[in-house]
């Protein structure tokens, strides 16, 4: 095993100071940069636990109805929390990722800011415009997401909280691959009401992505049938040793549909 | 000294009983010590560093980095390997493999040995590695079988498989009324035995001594030895236990050689153990296929001609053939039969045995080739199959010594309610809307016999101690060969010491082709008999023995008493006739292989028919298999609980072999990017929902004195099949390339 420094600070501005230094990485939960470290795959010189900054931890609701999560908050309080605040379709989501260890350990903040094509948490940040907010600005998810594995953040940048508002309706759908259980594509439906929003994960090969053609067809009528004939292209989506381009926009369309059922 | 259980539990009576293993509650309780568990004092790491790219050559490593950390002991490269006594691109034997001990900077497949690290600990070995950090000059892959040239070969006993033709081809396809020609596919597979590969090496002048999983004790130690210029008797390999061998654990490999000779160049005992990753490259595989099948039949459906060429991926450096089109020699009755064989040299490490060659890959394109031509006939895919069912053998006209494969198909029909099942496909859905078919297939394997011997000895106290050099892969060797013994002797299973999986105990040949119950076994009753003929002169000579002058009636043997043949109320327990004779041990050998005339004058195959269940989503295009049930006919059965499972497992290989096991290698760099368990899938419980196994009674005098055939290597053959004819019963779309994958069935 190589040498590196640890740093565990108790304060956002602490942290921020921390990366600072040249190579720091922030880590989170740990449920992805501790098995990358392990393979190799990363090597910084310096790691800055997030877990020990109580401010970043929590769920709440604001005055506009929405779920603020701390960006330090573990997956097993959100699937919890989110069902006490009226948001479902969120719980079923969190308390699907991985194992419990997982979910006991893994956060939000982390599996968006790694922004891992196969993650779930984007979906819905996507399907409900979520905020993004930082220990220096708020970012919308649109602006959010950049591709594989990219986003808005920049260097040294923490997420501090993840603002969703909360949707009269909502499902996620994610078809998963056997052995490691990452969905192959997740679908996250959330229904307003003034609008739909329909987030799309693991299908494409520059990420997470809103499907407009079926948020138009379920803003008219949120029902399944509303989007059975509609498809995406395979052109684009993520082919590999699971599936094909093909196999991932059928899936697409059929996760879809289930989401939209499910959330009725 | 082998490990031996240190508390003999009670089992009953010996063979035909469903006798749990007697090694379970050592590998339950960790007592068992696999290889990797010797930690011999002074013991170093070794760690090699696999090519990543599969083609080309290193033009650069960092050996002074690697050098340079802590606990780094040896960097050894091909500018600095000492010399071997045997070539390794040599094949000083039949069953010698050429392979890659650091000879030069080629990389001839991924996963290639390119250096050796040696290291204090397991971790500074692994660094070592690492900071090697390789650099290649890299050459465009060849992994299809497109990719290089086709060619044809001389034929030789072990990995070039002969072209087999009987009565004329030609005449039979001119003759079909009825025909199919189709092409099927089969991907590289590669043993995962759950105990990766390992070794402990260390060395005692010129004497070896390694502690290593192997299913062929002596010809393993012959094998090492070769390369280090020593007789074999200077070896001794300890193998008590196996995490599984399923045909990769037979014969030495680079890695193994490149372990031992560490040891030699350090004098220090060295131990090395393959990751997971590394399973995929210079320890066998099974090579990709691609068959092409062409079936005719005259109007009644009765087979004109089966002809089956299969095409078989090999290394570029060294030739083993997946014989598949053997498959379909020996099974079907038809008029004409041709398997021809050719190859394709691709640049991944050299195939082998694996669980089945030839007879897993075959045995899935013929009985898909089956079903197609069932098809076209409109016929029933297992009336079909009783149209053509063999009373002898095909082309050779042999009897068979035994065949219960009529019986099979009735009863796993019966079990499986096949009787039910509509003829066209897609006709099927279950309460949850989902497509279900069935299908099924014909098992079939020979059933060989090596060369083994055995002795036995008969303690004064009346007990047993028998030793032969068997190997258990965890298929259950160490119970159902101590069975056999017990039985020889007349001895509760108890009273037996059996000692194996030590080369200093007699050669008990490979645990290989389905055979070891059979050869071993029969060595062992050779064994057991020998002692009870010895005792029984004593008995016969001793005046004081109720048996005295018995001699020429014969005895028994049982519960520890002889009897007099057909006269139960005289008999003398052993104890008391060694007791007599002046308490001295009677010791006998025995050895057995296949009897020549029996072999010449029969036929001998085990048989089984396989029927599956599938159920397909018809939004996701998900397969389950939901269930499976198998009826095979092998022979005696030593031991039911053991022999079910050997089924089961075969059975459950199918169900991988079908759906998903296969090794994707990378386009630019032609390493396998699945090369771990998370992407090379194998079976979990969820995967399987039913499986039912019927052994059907056969006895047969021929294949040996026991009877034996063999259940290693049978459940496989069948159901690769029976899982294909099932998916296109439920959805009519015939794949033909195996594994079928959730794609291939979009768009229907």
């Amino acid at each position: 095993m190589y040498n590196f420094d640890f740093e565990r600070p108790k304060s956002v501005a602490d942290a921020v100071k921390a990366l600072q230094t040249e190579e720091a990485q922030p880590l989170g939960g740990g449920q992805t940069l501790i098995p990358t470290l392990k393979q190799r795959l990363a090597m910084p010189s310096k790691l800055v636990s997030l877990a020990g900054i109580d401010e970043i931890k929590g769920v709440c609701k604001d005055d506009q109805n929405r779920l603020c999560i701390g960006g330090g908050t573990v997956h097993r309080v959100i699937a919890e929390k989110a069902m006490s605040e009226g948001f479902p379709g969120l719980t079923g989501l969190a308390s699907k990722i991985g194992d419990p260890a997982v979910r006991n350990r893994g956060t939000i903040g982390g599996s968006l800011a790694n922004n891992d094509p196969s993650a779930c948490y984007p979906a819905a940040a996507m399907a409900t415009g979520a905020t993004i907010v930082t220990d220096r600005r708020e970012i919308a998810a649109d602006d959010y997401f950049k591709g594989l594995f990219e986003t808005a953040l920049e260097e040294g940048e923490i997420i501090t909280e993840v603002k969703m508002p909360i949707p009269e309706a909502s499902a996620y759908m994610k078809f998963e691959q056997p052995a490691s259980r990452f969905p192959l594509v997740g679908v996250f439906v959330a229904r307003f009401s003034d609008r739909v929003g329909v987030g799309v994960t693991g299908a494409s090969e520059s990420g997470v992505f809103r499907w407009t053609e079926a948020e138009r067809a379920l803003g008219s009528d949120f029902s399944a049938d509303a989007v059975k004939g509609l498809s995406v292209p395979a052109d684009g989506m993520i082919s590999d040793l699971h599936g094909t381009a093909e196999y991932r926009a059928h899936l697409v369309g059929v996760m879809t549909r289930r989401a939209v059922a499910a959330a009725q | 000294m082998p490990d031996t259980l240190d508390t003999h539990v009670r089992f009953g009576s010996n063979s035909g009983q469903p006798i749990t293993r007697r090694d379970g509650r050592a590998k339950v309780t960790g007592g068992a010590t696999f290889a990797a568990d010797n930690s011999p004092d002074s013991v170093l790491h070794a760690v090699y560093v696999p090519a990543t790219i599969a083609r080309g050559r290193v033009t650069a490593l960092d050996t002074a980095a690697a050098e340079a950390h802590p606990g780094v002991t040896h960097v050894v490269t091909p500018q600095n390997r000492p010399p071997l006594q045997g070539d390794p691109s040599d094949k000083p034997t039949m069953f010698s493999f050429r392979f890659e001990a650091l000879q030069d900077d080629t990389v001839r497949y991924a996963g290639q040995p390119i250096a050796l690290i040696l290291g204090e600990t397991l971790e500074a070995a692994t660094e070592g590695a690492r900071l090697l950090n390789p650099r290649y000059e890299i050459a465009t892959p060849r992994t299809g079988l497109d990719e290089a040239a086709h060619y044809t070969f001389d034929p030789d006993a072990f990995g070039k498989p002969a072209d087999t033709v009987h009565g004329d081809p030609e005449a039979g396809h001119a003759a079909a009324a009825h025909s199919v020609d189709v092409t099927y596919e089969t991907a590289p597979q590669y043993h995962n035995a759950m105990e990766t590969h390992a070794v402990v090496a260390s060395w005692d002048g010129d004497r070896l001594s390694l502690d290593m999983p192997s299913q062929a004790l002596s010809m393993t130690c012959a094998g090492i030895a070769y390369y280090f210029g020593i007789p074999a008797e200077n070896v001794t390999l300890r193998s008590p236990y196996l995490g599984g061998g399923f045909g990769s654990k037979a014969i030495p490999t680079g890695p193994y050689v490149l372990a031992v000779l560490a040891a030699r160049m350090t004098g220090r005992p060295v131990k090395m153990m393959l990751t997971r990753q590394q399973m995929f490259g210079p320890v066998g595989h099974r090579g990709q296929t691609r068959q092409r099948l062409r079936l005719g039949t005259d109007a009644e459906g009765r087979l004109t001609v089966l002809d089956h060429a299969g095409l078989s991926a090999t290394s570029t450096f060294d030739d083993f053939i997946e014989p598949a089109a053997n498959a379909s020699q020996g099974l079907y009755a038809a008029g004409a039969l041709r398997s021809t064989h050719s190859a394709v040299r691709l640049d991944v490490g050299t195939p082998g045995p694996m669980r089945a060659p030839g007879e897993a890959s075959g045995s899935a394109a013929l009985e898909c080739a089956m079903d197609e031509m069932a098809e076209t006939l409109g016929m029933d895919p297992l009336e079909f199959r009783l149209r053509n069912y063999a009373e002898t053998e095909p082309g050779t006209g042999k009897p068979f010594s035994s065949k219960a494969l009529r019986e099979c198909y009735a009863q796993g029909a019966e079990r499986f309610g096949w009787a039910d099942r509509p003829l066209q496909p897609g006709q099927m859905r279950d309460a949850d809307g989902l497509r279900v078919g069935w299908g099924m297939g014909t098992a079939f394997f020979p059933c060989p016999m090596f060369m083994a011997e055995a002795n036995a000895t008969l303690r004064a106290d009346g007990t047993a101690m028998v030793e032969t050099s068997a190997a258990d892969m965890g298929q259950g060797a160490w119970t159902a060969l101590a069975q056999i013994a017990a039985d020889s002797l007349g001895l509760p299973l108890d009273q037996v010491e059996f000692r194996a999986g030590h080369s200093g105990l007699p050669d008990a040949g490979v645990a290989g082709g389905s055979g070891h119950t059979a050869t071993a076994g029969s060595a062992l009753h050779a064994a057991g008999g020998d002692v009870i003929r010895q005792l029984g002169e004593i008995a016969a000579a001793d005046p004081d023995s109720p048996l005295h002058g018995a001699g020429n009636a014969g005895f028994t043997a049982r519960d520890g008493r002889l009897y007099v043949a057909g006269d139960d109320s005289r008999s003398d327990a052993f104890a008391d006739i060694l007791a007599r004779a002046g308490g001295a041990e009677v010791s006998g050998a025995g050895s057995a292989s296949r009897a020549p005339e029996a072999a010449e004058a029969h036929a001998m195959n085990a048989h089984g028919a396989v029927f599956a269940e599938v159920k397909v989503d018809p939004d996701l295009c998900q397969m389950r298999v939901t269930r499976l049930v198998g009826a095979f006919a092998a022979g005696r059965i030593i031991n039911p609980r053991l022999a079910e499972s050997q089924l089961y497992g075969g059975m459950i290989w199918g169900l991988s072999f079908a759906l998903h096991e296969e090794a994707r290698h990378d386009p630019a760099r032609g390493h396998i990017v699945n090369a771990d368990l998370a992407g090379y899938h194998v079976p979990v419980n969820a995967d399987v929902h039913g499986l039912d196994v019927i052994s059907v009674h056969e006895d047969d005098p021929y294949v040996n004195a026991l009877g034996v055939k063999g259940v290693g290597e049978i459940g496989i053959t069948g159901t690769v099949g029976a899982i294909g004819n099932a998916i296109w019963h439920a959805t009519g779309k015939r794949v033909r390339r195996f594994p079928i994958r959730i794609d291939d069935l979009l768009g229907d």
